[in-house]
């Protein structure tokens, strides 16, 4: 998209960083909010996980292969190490975003570690409407955003993994409910 | 770089006048020391200081986070106040002395009884917490899931009700954990910016962890007791002393009748100066008489109630038949369901009373008063009450009543209302007789009136509010000295309620650690009035 993007707002807090990003061109603005997980607090888990596991990993092998000595257990520990963050990669969220595409639907995105990206389209004629819920759990309580959809029992939660404090999912919130209330009239 | 408040020590230490930079329990923050002259008095309950105006004529008293009634004092007594304000959080040094903004409160009712369970300790709660949000409070309730009506509810006024999703065990009481419900109390406490904590049933495992948490948070607490409890049964002994341990520290308590001060007095050991006595009330508007008045040629009696063991079904069984005997035109209406409506059943048949004694089964809530304006007299046979709301329903309903006189039933209703009796069958039986014979001189609509002028809802909303009103007035107290209360509770129990409470406060302050309490994200008051996006209060403004 080579539309000219305004950056209308931004700000942090703590863990999360708030994005919003307006793409001005054909055929409408399009609206995008992003929230990204800080950077330090993921590099930092994956150093300490890696860092851990070649300490507990290496040990094992000495206990169980007696006869090999450390040049040949290290690249094992090594690998197994790698492969363990491989995975955590793929887990770990990176962002999601939101993009209101006026007339047309809604977009979630989740993008993780790996870079490996899951999309939901949801067209704005089956939005309802959005709700901002406090959900209460045996330990805590926060807020989370999501959309009633016509026809289904259940909601659909605009961001899966993350739980951005609610100063992020208010304006998100606006945008939707101004999206669908220019599509109803 | 000094901060401000150090800057100003400096300059006023030079116009050599004596300053004193103080917080609550006379330490001094910058120095770490306490300040103690010969002048400087410290009551042990109310932490003033006297810079006695003759010794220091200049003196500048700095008092960081105080509250309006030491403020007012010094003031009085001539002390120069320089920057009276009432500065918090000075220091690193935190201590929840929240105060109410415009004396307006938010409270926050615990209790495992709530709707839609229904009884006395529900529909309690429920007015208390409407009258007090027409008086402009904030009411936050909050009590364990039931079935699958968990989260956050919104009731009538905006009364908000968070249904925790711990499972109930035994009794409609979620399952004690001591420490499990440290979390959420917490996270609830700080989200809705809460002032008061008030507790209800001593009987509810989530009142007394809610009440211990909020204690070890410097939080101000205050219970209310609604039944009688024993002191004989293993039950009861255990009950009293879990009860001994929350009143231990409670700042205030309320009781629902003066018998019921005398009971939760004994059974805690709590300072009757600390209990007030706030009498429940009816909603005389859903409970009014019937638009015609009965005619007298047949005698109705109305019973409602559980028919359990301690509602006295046992003494219904005895009296019914003989008064069935005694007169013959006397019928009897019994609403309510439990255990001993079998051996009711067996009664009427041993008798033949099918045609005077009709039996309704359960009778929900709402056509209560349906049942009572069918009839003259209400007869209440309760073999324990701490207060009988029974009773006062059926008086707004214009009927007299027949009670036995246990508990606090004495208490409730004049002495023209209501005809008392001893939990004997004989005794009821010429009880009922002489009510019988007064029941031309009634009438329902004069009785009910009077009802009305008697109790009412915004009456116990006012009282409530008095008794928080004190409760936030009293000094917060230091930990070592809310310990030592808990000493006092007996040879091992004590030292066994101060390592409770210890391990509480160290696991709070580990919470606070893991999430800091800024991390924690509060509720914005948003009004309900307004549907629309644009004109609800939710700008980013308010919520940076």
């Amino acid at each position: 998209m080579d539309e000219s993007s305004a950056a209308a707002d931004s700000f942090e807090n703590g863990r999360y960083k708030y994005i919003h990003d307006i793409h001005n061109g054909p055929p409408e603005a399009i609206d995008v909010h992003r929230i990204v997980l800080q950077r330090s607090s993921q590099k930092k888990l994956l150093i300490f996980c890696f860092l851990a596991l070649l300490l507990f990993a290496s040990p094992p092998f000495f206990f169980f292969v007696q006869q090999l000595n450390l040049l040949t257990t290290l690249p094992w520990s090594l690998l197994v190490g790698g492969l363990f963050v491989r995975l955590l990669s793929q887990k770990l969220v990176k962002k999601e975003s939101v993009i209101i595409l006026p007339a047309f639907g809604v977009q979630l995105e989740t993008q993780y570690g790996s870079g490996r990206t899951i999309r939901r389209f949801v067209p704005i004629s089956k939005i309802l409407k959005p709700v901002l819920n406090e959900c209460v759990t045996p330990v805590t309580c926060y807020w989370s955003l999501a959309l009633i959809i016509r026809g289904e029992e259940e909601l659909m939660l605009v961001f899966k993994e993350l739980y951005p404090p609610v100063k992020m999912l208010v304006p998100i919130w606006k945008a939707i409910c101004a999206a669908i209330d220019v599509e109803e009239t | 770089m000094k901060s401000h408040y150090e800057k100003s020590f400096d300059q006023h230490r030079t116009k050599k006048c004596p300053v004193y930079l103080l917080d609550q329990y006379g330490y001094v923050p910058i120095a770490n020391k306490r300040i103690v002259t010969k002048s400087v008095i410290w009551p042990v309950e109310n932490r003033f200081i006297t810079a006695d105006p003759q010794l220091y004529p200049t003196s500048t008293v700095w008092i960081v986070f105080s509250n309006e009634i030491v403020l007012s004092w010094l003031r009085a007594n001539g002390v120069f106040l320089h920057e009276p304000k009432i500065a918090s959080f000075f220091f690193g040094l935190k201590i929840p002395d929240i105060m109410s903004e415009n004396g307006k409160h938010r409270i926050l009712m615990v209790s495992d009884f709530f709707f839609p369970n229904f009884g006395g300790v529900e529909n309690h709660i429920y007015y208390l917490s409407q009258c007090l949000i027409e008086l402009g409070h904030k009411v936050v309730v909050m009590t364990h899931a039931y079935n699958n009506r968990s989260g956050v509810r919104y009731m009538t006024g905006g009364l908000k009700v968070y249904y925790v999703p711990w499972k109930p065990f035994l009794m409609q009481n979620t399952l004690p954990t001591f420490y499990g419900t440290l979390p959420i109390i917490r996270t609830i406490l700080i989200r809705e910016k809460i002032s008061v904590v008030h507790g209800h049933q001593a009987f509810s495992t989530l009142c007394h962890e809610a009440l211990m948490h909020a204690r070890t948070m410097g939080y101000k607490v205050v219970f209310t007791d609604h039944s009688l409890y024993g002191f004989a049964d293993v039950g009861s002994i255990h009950m009293n002393k879990v009860l001994q341990f929350t009143l231990a520290d409670v700042t205030q308590a309320i009781c629902v009748s003066h018998t019921s001060k005398e009971n939760t007095v004994l059974r805690s050991g709590l300072p009757p100066e600390k209990v007030y006595v706030i009498p429940n009330a009816v909603d005389t508007a859903m409970f009014k008489p019937a638009p015609e008045r009965l005619s007298n040629n047949e005698i109705v009696i109305v019973v409602i109630s559980r028919l359990v063991y301690r509602k006295g079904a046992d003494l219904l069984v005895e009296v019914i038949p003989e008064v069935c005997r005694l007169h013959p035109n006397v019928r009897f209406v019994i609403g309510g369901d439990g255990p001993k409506r079998v051996r009711l059943e067996e009664m009427r048949e041993k008798h033949s009373l099918q045609d005077r004694v009709d039996m309704l089964g359960a009778v929900p809530h709402a056509n209560v008063r349906s049942v009572l304006i069918t009839g003259h007299i209400f007869l209440n046979s309760s073999l324990t009450e701490a207060f009988c709301i029974a009773i006062l329903e059926a008086a707004s309903c214009g009927l007299l009543t027949v009670s036995t006189c246990v508990g606090g039933v004495p208490e409730v209703l004049p002495d023209d209302m209501i005809v008392l009796a001893e939990p004997d069958p004989s005794d009821m039986v010429q009880a009922i007789t002489k009510a019988i014979n007064i029941l031309p001189q009634i009438d329902p609509q004069t009785m009910h009136l009077r009802m009305k002028k008697l109790y009412s809802w915004h009456d116990v909303a006012r009282r409530t509010e008095t008794v928080y009103d004190r409760a936030l007035r009293c000094s917060s107290q230091p930990l070592l000295e809310r310990l030592s209360r808990y000493l006092t509770c007996g040879a091992w129990a004590g030292k066994l309620f101060c390592l409770v409470m210890l391990i509480d406060c160290m696991l709070w302050q580990f919470l606070q650690l893991w999430q800091p309490d800024r991390d924690v994200e509060v509720v914005p008051d948003a009004t309900l009035t307004s549907f629309r996006p644009e004109e609800m209060s939710w700008d980013s403004e308010t919520l940076r």
